[in-house]
């Protein structure tokens, strides 16, 4: 089609460029960490036996810390890329529950100042330890009101939503084949569910090295591996759809697959790098759950630049290949 | 309660961007950007070609997916049928755009205000006029009106003539309807 008059150039933009992509990668991050966090909570930590000389485990301290920043640092991304920032408030504001993102905000109103309060149940001891009275009244009210386990089952379920949504945001787009699918709320919130057990297993070794259980970080990327797999699965399902759903799906999951540098991130960046280097290296180098540092790092940072990049790829994919 | 309408007839349309430069002019759209372009799409092989003149801009679909996902209700349909937005509570958070199965929004350069047609509701439907760019028309391509009052012009044309709602896949009951282009060496 030809304008004749004009320019085509507002039929092609980009409208949600990368800052969306990392954003969407942060909410996942900080949803999964937040899962993270609370299953070790729940599987480890007894809340009426907590006292200033408690020893945490060093991944539950960075799962439950890497949690509220992540999300702060991807909601800021979120407000700079509007176009008018100055303008956020009213999405606080106003609501129109038929839309997703609407839903999102108010889950995330909920979610971030949870997963800040759960602060003062993780660093508990280091708080009684450190006399400071206010947040230390703070934290034994949450613990001992038996406030922390509504509080625990609502971010469990609030961090799910937000994995979900984020998923849920994208598939709205109807006219897009690429996010037109109910593949990706899944997807979204398993490889969200891998990058935070990731990130927390990295943060865990790097800042609270002396606090790090071995086994811990074990059963961690155990839980990783079998994430990685489904995400494998659920990469294929999502693909195996647009083709059997032919016409434009299908056009746009054959340019998705083999055209130009996203295909190239798809492959190498998503699919190599990130799934399938992590799967051999589980099965090598750290097979039977050897505790190596640094082969355990690399592990992780693979899954991680994976994961960004899944982001990165469904979103200017998304956007590049309409199938028109 | 009125139903406004318009319709483009592909027959009469020569592709003069008239509608297109009045619309400019009339609505103030900053340049590089578009509420309506005509587009030649060229069919056939040569020397049978045939050339349609197709208009691109928004159809006020009466399920708009814009409003749906609009956060903040920045997006609406007034009680006639158009798709509005209110400048005020829109957060240009570009949702809306890629909604739109019709790429008829885009955002304004300077600004960062989101644009659209509005079939002129602010300028001229407001005082009972028609939209620019259906004054303007030099063939008459352009018919607009009330599609519930049965002796506007939109009525009778439906009545006697064939519109095709452009991509009815998406089920968004456009309220701007085409009258397919029959002419062209094709059919000559
Ligand atoms: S054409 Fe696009 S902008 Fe216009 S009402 Fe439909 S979805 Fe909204
Ligand atoms: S850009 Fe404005 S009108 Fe469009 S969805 Fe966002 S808030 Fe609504
Ligand atoms: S002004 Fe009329 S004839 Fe000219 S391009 Fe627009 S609709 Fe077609």
């Amino acid at each position: 089609m030809n304008n004749m008059w004009g320019s085509m150039a507002q039929y092609n933009e980009i409208y949600w460029p990368w800052p969306i992509a990392v954003y969407l990668f942060l909410a996942g991050l900080s949803a999964g960490a937040m899962i993270v966090a609370l299953f070790l909570r729940w599987k480890g930590i007894e809340l009426d036996k907590i006292s200033s000389s408690s020893k945490f485990d060093g991944c539950f301290k960075a799962a439950a810390i890497i949690a509220p920043i992540t999300i702060c640092v991807g909601l800021a991304l979120l407000v700079l890329d509007l176009g008018k920032p100055l303008s956020f408030y009213w999405i606080l504001i106003k609501y129109n529950f038929a839309s997703v993102m609407s839903i999102g905000v108010a889950l995330l109103l909920l979610y971030t100042p949870l997963a800040f309060i759960y602060l003062l149940v993780a660093f508990a001891p280091q708080i009684k330890a450190s006399n400071i009275s206010i947040l230390e009244s703070l934290s034994n009210l949450v613990l001992k009101s038996g406030l922390v386990k509504l509080m625990e089952i609502l971010l469990f379920v609030l961090a799910i939503g937000v994995g979900v949504y984020t998923g849920f945001l994208l598939s709205a787009i109807s006219k897009l084949p690429l996010w037109d699918t109910p593949v990706l709320p899944i997807l979204f919130l398993v490889s969200g569910f891998s990058s935070g057990i990731a990130a927390s297993v990295i943060c865990g070794m790097v800042f609270f090295k002396d606090n790090i259980d071995q086994h811990v970080v074990a059963g961690l990327l155990k839980f990783d591996l079998f994430a990685i797999v489904c995400e494998i699965a659920l990469l294929g399902a999502l693909f195996a759809l647009m083709f059997s759903k032919g016409g434009s799906s299908e056009v746009v999951a054959v340019q998705a697959l083999g055209s130009g540098a996203l295909a190239g991130i798809f492959w190498f960046g998503v699919v190599g790098m990130g799934l399938v280097l992590p799967i051999v290296i589980d099965l090598t180098v750290l097979k039977g759950h050897a505790y190596k540092p640094t082969a355990i790092l690399l592990n992780t940072l693979l899954v991680i630049c994976g994961v960004i990049l899944l982001r990165y790829y469904i979103v200017y994919a998304g956007q590049i290949f309409t199938g028109a | 309660m009125k139903k406004y309408f318009m319709i483009h007839d592909e027959n009469l349309c020569i592709g003069c961007q008239g509608c297109s430069v009045a619309c400019r002019s009339e609505n103030n759209v900053p340049s590089g950007v578009y509420r309506l372009q005509v587009h030649a799409k060229m069919t056939g092989t040569f020397p049978n070609l045939k050339m349609d003149f197709l208009r691109h801009s928004c159809v006020m679909c009466e399920d708009s997916p814009c409003v749906t996902v609009c956060p903040t209700g920045a997006s609406f349909k007034t009680a006639e049928g158009i798709t509005l937005l209110d400048h005020r509570t829109c957060v240009s958070c570009k949702y809306c755009i890629l909604a739109c199965p019709y790429d008829a929004r885009f955002v304004e350069p300077q600004t960062g205000e989101i644009g659209k047609c509005t079939f002129c509701y602010e300028t001229r439907l407001s005082k009972g006029e028609q939209p620019a760019c259906v004054t303007v028309c030099p063939t008459d391509a352009l018919t607009f009106g009330d599609l519930n009052d049965e002796n506007s012009e939109v009525s009778k044309i439906m009545k006697e003539k064939k519109v095709y709602l452009p991509k009815e896949e998406f089920k968004t009951r456009p309220q701007l309807g085409m009258i397919a282009n029959r002419k062209g060496g094709n059919n000559e």
